[in-house]
C-alpha cells in the first residue's frame, strides 16, 4: 500500500482517534498530521510492518502522551484565546452536552487514552500494552483505576443535581 | 464484585462505546491530510539538506583556502566565526572549538535537565553552525536561526532570532546556546559550558 492510499483510507480515522483522546478538534487533526509526517519520512519501514496501522497509530498516541508531559500543556485551555485566530469546534456542541465526555477529561492523559483504545478501537489489553510499551497488567490495572475514578465522578454529579 | 457493581461496570463501558463513537462521528472530515503530511515532511527533509549542503559547502571552502595559506604563514591568527574569510588554522591539540571545528550540522547527545531527546518530532532536531557566522536548525517543530561568534580560546556568544511556538516536545537548543559560555569540539563532538564551567549540553555530528 501506497503512502497516499494509506492516508486517504485511514487519515480521517486518526482524526477521530486524536480527537477521543484528547477532545480537541485542533489538536486531533495536528496529531493526525504528526503522525502522518512522521509514517511518511519512514514509510518503507511502515510498509513492512505487521499492521501498519497499528504502527501509525502508535506514533499518533505516543505523540499525544509526549505532548501531555511538556510542563506548558494544558488540557483546556480557558484564558487569553485569540479569539481573531481561533477556530470554531464543530465538534465542541455536540459532545459538550454528554456528561460522560466531561467526565473523561478529568482523567490523565494515559488512563483516557487506554480507556479510548479499549471502548472506542476494541483493542486487548495486551495490544494496549505492546501501543503504550507497558505491561498487560499496568493496562488492567489503569483501566480499573479510570473506570472507579469515572464511576465516583458521574455519582457524584447525581447527588450535585439532586441538590440543585 | 457484586451483581450490582457488575451491572453498574456494563452500563459505564456501554456508555463509554456510545460516547467516543458520537464524539468521533462529530469529527468533520480533515481535508487533504496525505498531501499536507507529504508537504510537512518534504518540506522538513528540504530543510535540513539545504543547511548540511550549504555547511558542507562552507566547510570545503574554508578548508581549501586554509590549507593554501597553511604554507605561506606559520602565524595565522585564528579566525572568528563572523569573518569566514579569514584561513583557519588547524590546532588539533587545542581542546576549544574554532569556527572550522564546529561548522556543519550537529545533533543533540545530552541537554542538561532535558530527559526528552529520544521523542519523535516532525522534524529532526539539528542544529548547524554555518561559516558566515550564522546558526540554523530545528527545535523539532518550529526552525530556528540566529547569529554565533567564537573566539580564540572558544569563547561562545550566540544570539537568536524569533521563533515560533508549535507545541511537541521542543528540544532546547536556543535556551543552550544562550547559557553557553565556551565552546570545545575534537570535529565529531561539541560542547557546551555555561560560564561557571558547568557543562550544559554535548552534541555529535549529524550525518
Amino acid at each position: 500500500m501506497e503512502f497516499e492510499e494509506y492516508a486517504s483510507a485511514r487519515g480521517q480515522e486518526l482524526v477521530r482517534l486524536g480527537f477521543t483522546i484528547s477532545g480537541d478538534y485542533q489538536r486531533a487533526e495536528d496529531l493526525a498530521q504528526i503522525a502522518l509526517m512522521q509514517a511518511f519520512r519512514s514509510w518503507r519501514k511502515v510498509q513492512r510492518a505487521d499492521d501498519p496501522h497499528h504502527y501509525v497509530r502508535r506514533i499518533l498516541i505516543n505523540s499525544y502522551l509526549s505532548m501531555t508531559r511538556r510542563r506548558s500543556f494544558t488540557e483546556a485551555p480557558a484564558a487569553d484565546l485569540d479569539t481573531d485566530r481561533t477556530v470554531p469546534d464543530p465538534a465542541a456542541d455536540i459532545v459538550n452536552s454528554d456528561d460522560l465526555w466531561r467526565a473523561l477529561a478529568t482523567l490523565s492523559a494515559r488512563e483516557r487514552v487506554v480507556l479510548v483504545l479499549r471502548y472506542y478501537q476494541d483493542l486487548d489489553d495486551r495490544t494496549i500494552a505492546d501501543l503504550l510499551g507497558i505491561k498487560p497488567s499496568s493496562v488492567r490495572a489503569t483501566a480499573s483505576r479510570a473506570l472507579a475514578a469515572l464511576r465516583k465522578t458521574r455519582q457524584s454529579h447525581r447527588v450535585d443535581e439532586r441538590l440543585s | 464484585m457484586s451483581k450490582t457493581e457488575l451491572e453498574t461496570v456494563q452500563e459505564l463501558e456501554e456508555g463509554l462505546r456510545a460516547t467516543f463513537e458520537r464524539a468521533a462521528a462529530s469529527v468533520p472530515p480533515a481535508a487533504d491530510l496525505a498531501g499536507r503530511a507529504t508537504t510537512g515532511a518534504h518540506n522538513a527533509q528540504r530543510r535540513t539538506w539545504l543547511t548540511s549542503g550549504a555547511a558542507a559547502a562552507a566547510v570545503a571552502v574554508i578548508a581549501a583556502v586554509g590549507f593554501s595559506l597553511h604554507g605561506s604563514s606559520e602565524s595565522t591568527p585564528q579566525p572568528a566565526a563572523g569573518n569566514p574569510t579569514t584561513p583557519a588554522v588547524s590546532n588539533a591539540t587545542a581542546p576549544s572549538a574554532t569556527a572550522q571545528a564546529v561548522t556543519g550540522s550537529w545533533r543533540p547527545v545530552e541537554l542538561d535537565g532535558f530527559k526528552a531527546l529520544k521523542t519523535a518530532r516532525p522534524e529532526d532536531p539539528i542544529i548547524t553552525f554555518n561559516a558566515d557566522g550564522t546558526w540554523v536548525g530545528s527545535d523539532g517543530c518550529n526552525s530556528l536561526s540566529g547569529t554565533y561568534s567564537i573566539g580564540q580560546r572558544g569563547e561562545f556568544t550566540s544570539k537568536s532570532n524569533g521563533q515560533r511556538l508549535v507545541g511537541c516536545e521542543n528540544v532546547p537548543h536556543t535556551a543552550v546556546l544562550q547559557a553557553s559560555q565556551r565552546i570545545v569540539s575534537d570535529q565529531k563532538e561539541l560542547t557546551f559550558f555555561a560560564g561557571d564551567g558547568r557543562e550544559v549540553a554535548r552534541y555529535a555530528r549529524a550525518r
